[in-house]
Order: C-alpha cells, then structure tokens, then sequence
C-alpha cells in the first residue's frame, strides 16, 4: 500500500514530470479545442516523439494530452459552436446557447469543475476496479481475448459509423493491416508479396498518422471558411450555490461515464451523448429548457467524457483491449516503450500502474487551473486560421512518420493511408474501428491460433470450448447479442416478437 | 451528409472498387497457407478478408438500392475531389515526393509556403513570415528539443 502510494506520487514530487504533465494537459486543451486538431492525431503523433524516452515522461505527457483534450473540445463548443473534439458534441447543444446570451464565462467554468470533477471520479474508479479486474483476467484465456477483442471492434463499429456494415468493413480491414508482415509464430510472410520492405509489417503508429492526421486535414479543406463568431468573457468562477445544486447530476454523469468508458470499444463521446440523455430524462423542471441553455446539459456531458477516462483505462491497462481511439493509440504507446498491458501489467510492473493512476490525478489538477485560466488568450489562438493549420497538419505528420524508424517509406505510407482515409470518410466509413482493428488484430490472430490448437485442431472441440467455459459463453452471448442488434437477423426477430405480443395482447 | 436519400457521387463506384479490394485481399490470404489446417497463419486473414468481402456487398447493395445522385461527374469533381483538395493532394504529393532530395527543412519550407498561399491568398509577405516563423519552431521543438532526426537531402548534403 505504502509502495504503491509512492509510485502513485512520483510525477508529483519530480518537477521534470511535473512540467511534462502540465505542458501536456495544457497543450492538450488547446489541441482539443482547436476544430480539426484531435486528441488521437495528437497523441499518434506524440508517440513517435516520444518513443525514445523514458517511458515515464512520455506517459506524462500523453496523459496531460488526454486530460486536456477530452476538456478542451467543450471550450469551442460554448464559444463557436464547434465542437472541437467529437466528446464535446453534447456540450455544443446547450454550451453555446448560454454563450448566446452572454453567459460564455459561466459556461466554461462550470464546465471545468464539473470535468474536473468527473475525471476524479473516473480515476477514483480506475484504482478500485482496475487491480480487481485485473485479478480476475489472470482466469481469462485465449478465446476469451478473441470474444473481448471482437465485441471492441464491434461495438466502435456499431456505436460510430454511418452502417453497421462500414463499421465492421473498416475494423476487418484495420486487422488485414494488422497481420502485413512476418507471422510472428511461424515467420512466414503474409501479404508481403516477396518485399523486404513489407516484410516487417506497417507500423501502426504511421497508419494511425495516416488516417487521423492526413485524411482529416483532407476532409476539414472541406470547410475551411467557417465563419466564427466572438464571444465576451466575464464572470469564469461559477456560483457554489450552482455546484452544490447540480453536484447530484454531474456524480450520476460521472458514473455512466466511467462505465461507458471501461466497456471496450466505447469512449467520451458515447458516454457524452448518454449522459446527456439521461440528464435530459432525469431532470423534471429544468431552468431554461434543454437545447436553449440548460446548465444540466451541460454539466452531464462534460462530467461524463472527463470520467470516461479512467474507465477507458481500466480495461487498456488490465486486459490490453482499448476503450477507444485514443486508448488504442496509447496502447501503441505502451507496446513502443515495451510494456504489455494486460492482467500481468499490474504483477510484473505495478509502478506503473500506479505512475499512471498519479498522473492522471495530476493532469486533472492541471486542468482544475489551466480550466479556469487563460481565457482571453485562448479564444485568440483558436481563431487560427484553418489554411495555415491543414499544411502543418501535413508537416507534423510526415515528421512523425519519419522519427519513428527514419524510413522515408513511412512517409509514402502515410500519403497513402491519408488518401484512403479521406475517401473512406467521404463515403461514412469511420477510421475508428481500423485502428482499433490495427492494434487488436495480431492478438487476435495469436488467441485464436492457441485457442485452436488447444482445441487440437478440432472444429468441434473450438466450438464447445465456447459455450461450455462460463466465462467464454458470457462473452459469447454478449458478442451474439451486439451481434443480433445490428443486423436484419436482429430485427426479424424483433418483429416477430412484437407482432407475437400484439396478437398475444389482442388475444387477453 | 448522413441522412440523403440518393447516394453521393461516386459512391457507388467506391462500393465496387471496395469489394472488388476485399476479393482480391481474400485471394492474397487463401495464397498464405490455404486450406491446409485450422490454426495456419492465413487463417485469420482469409477470415479477416473473408468478413471484408461479405460487408463490402452489404454495402455494396445497400448503395445500389438508393437513388443515383444527379449532376454526375461534376457533382463528384465539386464535392468530393474539388480543386482544393486536388491541388493540396499535388503539393503534398510533390512535398513527399522532393523531400529526400530537398531535405526537411527546404522541402517543408516550400510546401507550407505554397500550401499557405494558396489556402489562405493573403499577401506574399505574411505568408513568408508565417512560414518562417512556424519552421522555425518546429525544427526548434522537434530537432533541438526533442532531438528527432528530420530527413537530410542530397542536394545540401550535411547542410539541411
């Protein structure tokens, strides 16, 4: 105990950590906040920056980042309009009209409390559960993996895109990409086509470049004249009278949001809309009505996407299956710098686990001051014109690429998955679910080769080891069911159960 | 965008050009070790590609089943490859392209300046400035701080 509340404290007490994580919580707001810049192409770029430190001090800063770009998308949201991050969609639908009426100031501050105050609650979380979780995966085995990994993807797929079928189009192809290279069992190629160049595989670092920072610059040339409109600043703190009375919402919000966020697959944007919706439901006579200001609406999103957080990092650091995009880029991160998260994380390298519990309480800190701070100079800075931010999109881009292997192909690669990204989200596919599927397909591959070997090789034996393990047959049905409600299958079956009712009602 | 009746255009050709991606994924995965046994390394491919193949025709049908979008090959030529993105695509193209003979530094300063200017068309000497200036600070961040190495090219060897 008294060993893992000093790992808990090291970035605490080290000022060099200290300016990392408050440099990074700091950058990461503005990145949040600035439309067309996103957490995950800054974090995917980070990496490769980073790769070559000491671990500690790059996941200093990737939490900082992560910490201040969940926030820092509320912030345009309340002044433009625009939300700057997809976890601040919420905030925009009350966050601006507040604004409207002069109320920018108040927003924003009780935006940070209560984001503060949900990020706690995430990070509370994470260290409860996460060492009791992690317990429990030590009885996990290979084809639970494959189950957890497939309900991931599935659920990115289902919960972002525009069809069920993109989703799931675009996580299989992530996988494909995935398993380019030597089969790390048996050091056959697999889609090599006889190049000593593709032999060791795409690095996923540069496909995530690719897909979040080239393509998007592509997609946002789209909108390059929004206009903005300016708002005035003035009272920041908000009222206690306001926290003591919404303090009830924002912990319910909170809540969903750590649960959202530890399912894997779901992040802050997800739990953001729930949470809203909820908020919406749970509150019987609010001030000024949802949609035109509502203090509720936005206090429930913002809690709930700063506590999905923590949970998105439960299931990252106990069974190495990322919550979301960010996660699975941060997992990136943690396999570069050599670590293997999953249940034995918290055995073999519980400083760690705790570094990172102690960090993410720093960050939020951090947000606590650069929330309620800096205003003025923020809303000058985000009105950097877009035309000079898309070319050094592109540049930031082709110089991660490049460090992380100083290979020039890198960059070619880069080029190539950002003109097919762009296509991709031309047409409503989302890129989620092809990182996600990049960086869970070689586990998945590897689970279900042991699974199948322990089976004997035996289709059969494969099938029932599934149903007949209690673990394996929860995972199963959830999969099934998850599986059930996005297809025709699924709403055959609905019909007939409503038509059934109906006649069976009629019939009472 | 997400709730039309007719398809975008072009989608319906990017549906073909999917699946006919994912047939030829497939084939490459049943060429890694075949049908040969189940825990093989081209099994999951094949069934990674296989999946791909599968939803590419939902979509594929999925699209087809919508109204065609009118304007044609204009309305693709304005929407999803207008001159903004074609022109941008050259210069970071050409960026890529020139980089291991220009070398970072030059290469970058080019493509900002070019890039900037024709985004932005504000004058020619506030373009400079913004080039100059955000260069700068990032060979400062990234070669000086973070002591990434930046590609060298051959024409200034050992210079830039």
């Amino acid at each position: 105990m008294i060993e893992a509340l000093g790992f808990l404290t090291i970035s605490w007490f080290d000022p060099w950590l200290l300016m990392l994580t408050a440099a990074g919580t700091l950058a990461g707001i503005y990145v949040g906040a600035i439309p067309g810049l996103s957490v995950t192409m800054a974090a995917s770029i980070l990496i490769s920056f980073t790769f070559k430190w000491n671990v500690n001090d790059a996941l200093a800063l990737i939490a900082g980042v992560y910490i201040g770009g969940v926030y820092g998308g509320s912030r345009t949201a309340i002044l433009l309009n625009i939300p700057g991050a997809p976890s601040a969609i919420a905030t925009a639908l009350d966050g601006y009209p507040m604004a409207q009426r002069g109320e920018a100031g108040e927003a924003i501050g009780l935006t940070t409390i209560m984001s503060v105050f949900g990020g706690f609650v995430g990070i509370l979380a994470l260290a409860l559960f996460a060492p009791l979780l992690s317990d429990f995966a030590l009885k996990f085995t290979s084809r639970d993996y494959l189950l957890l990994a497939m309900i991931g993807i599935l659920l990115v797929g289902t919960l972002s895109g525009e069809s069920f079928a993109k989703g799931v189009f675009a996580g299989a192809l992530g996988v494909l990409i995935g398993m380019v290279g030597l089969d790390p069992m048996t050091a056959e190629g697999r889609f090599t086509f006889d190049t000593i160049t593709l032999m060791g595989g795409i690095p996923y670092v540069v496909a995530m470049i690719g897909f979040f920072g080239v393509a998007e610059a592509f997609v946002q040339l789209h909108n390059l004249d929004l206009p903005a409109v300016k708002q005035k600043i003035d009272r920041v703190i908000p009222r206690i009278s306001d926290i003591r009375r919404y303090f009830k919402l924002a912990l319910r919000a909170s809540g969903i949001g750590t649960v959202i966020g530890a399912l894997p697959g779901t992040g802050g944007d997800i739990a953001a809309l729930l949470a809203y919706d909820d908020a919406k439901r749970v509150t019987k006579d609010p001030d000024v009505p949802f949609g035109e200001g509502a203090k509720e609406g936005l206090i429930a999103p913002e809690a709930a996407n700063n506590a999905a957080v923590g949970g998105a990092f439960v299931p990252m650091l106990t069974l190495g299956i990322p919550g979301d995009a960010v996660t699975a880029v941060i997992i990136g991160a943690l396999f570069i710098h050599g670590l293997k998260p999953g249940p034995l994380l918290l055995v073999e390298t519980p400083h760690l686990f705790w570094f990172t519990v102690g960090n993410l309480a720093l960050a939020n800190i951090f947000l606590l001051i650069f929330g309620l701070t800096g205003i003025r100079i923020f809303t000058k800075i985000v009105e950097c014109p877009k035309a000079v931010l898309i070319p050094l999109i592109v540049i930031l881009s082709a110089v991660g690429s490049y460090a992380i292997q100083n290979n020039p192909v890198d960059i070619y690669w880069m080029l190539l998955f950002g003109v097919f990204g762009y296509f991709l989200k031309i047409y409503g596919f989302q890129v989620g679910p092809v990182i996600l599927g990049v960086i869970l397909g070689p586990m998945m591959d590897a689970n279900y080769r042991r699974a199948m070997i322990g089976a004997r090789n035996d289709l059969g034996t494969f099938a029932w080891d599934f149903v007949s393990h209690p673990i394996s047959l929860v995972l199963l049905i959830a999969f099934l069911a998850l599986l059930l409600s996005q297809t025709p299958v699924g709403g055959w079956i609905r019909t007939l159960l409503q038509r059934r009712q109906a006649t069976g009602g009629e019939a009472g | 965008m997400s709730t039309q009746a007719s398809r975008r255009p072009g989608e319906l050709a990017f549906a073909v050009l999917m699946l006919a991606f994912s047939l030829w994924l497939f084939w490459q995965a049943t060429r890694i070790s075949g049908f040969s046994g189940l825990s093989t390394p081209g099994v999951f491919p094949m069934l990674a590609s296989g999946l791909m193949v599968v939803s590419a025709l939902a979509i594929l049908r999925k699209a087809a089943g919508r109204r065609a979008a009118d304007g044609g090959l204009r309305r693709f030529l304005a929407e999803v490859t207008p001159l903004r993105q074609v022109v941008m695509l050259a210069l970071v193209g050409a960026y890529v392209a020139t980089m291991p003979w220009l070398g970072f530094v030059l290469a970058s300063g080019l493509f900002l300046f070019l890039a900037i200017q024709f985004l932005w068309r504000r004058h020619v000497a506030l373009t400079a400035a913004i080039t100059a200036v955000s260069l700068g600070a990032i060979y400062l961040l990234f070669r000086v701080i973070f002591q990434v190495v930046l590609p060298k090219g051959t024409l200034l060897p050992g210079l830039l």
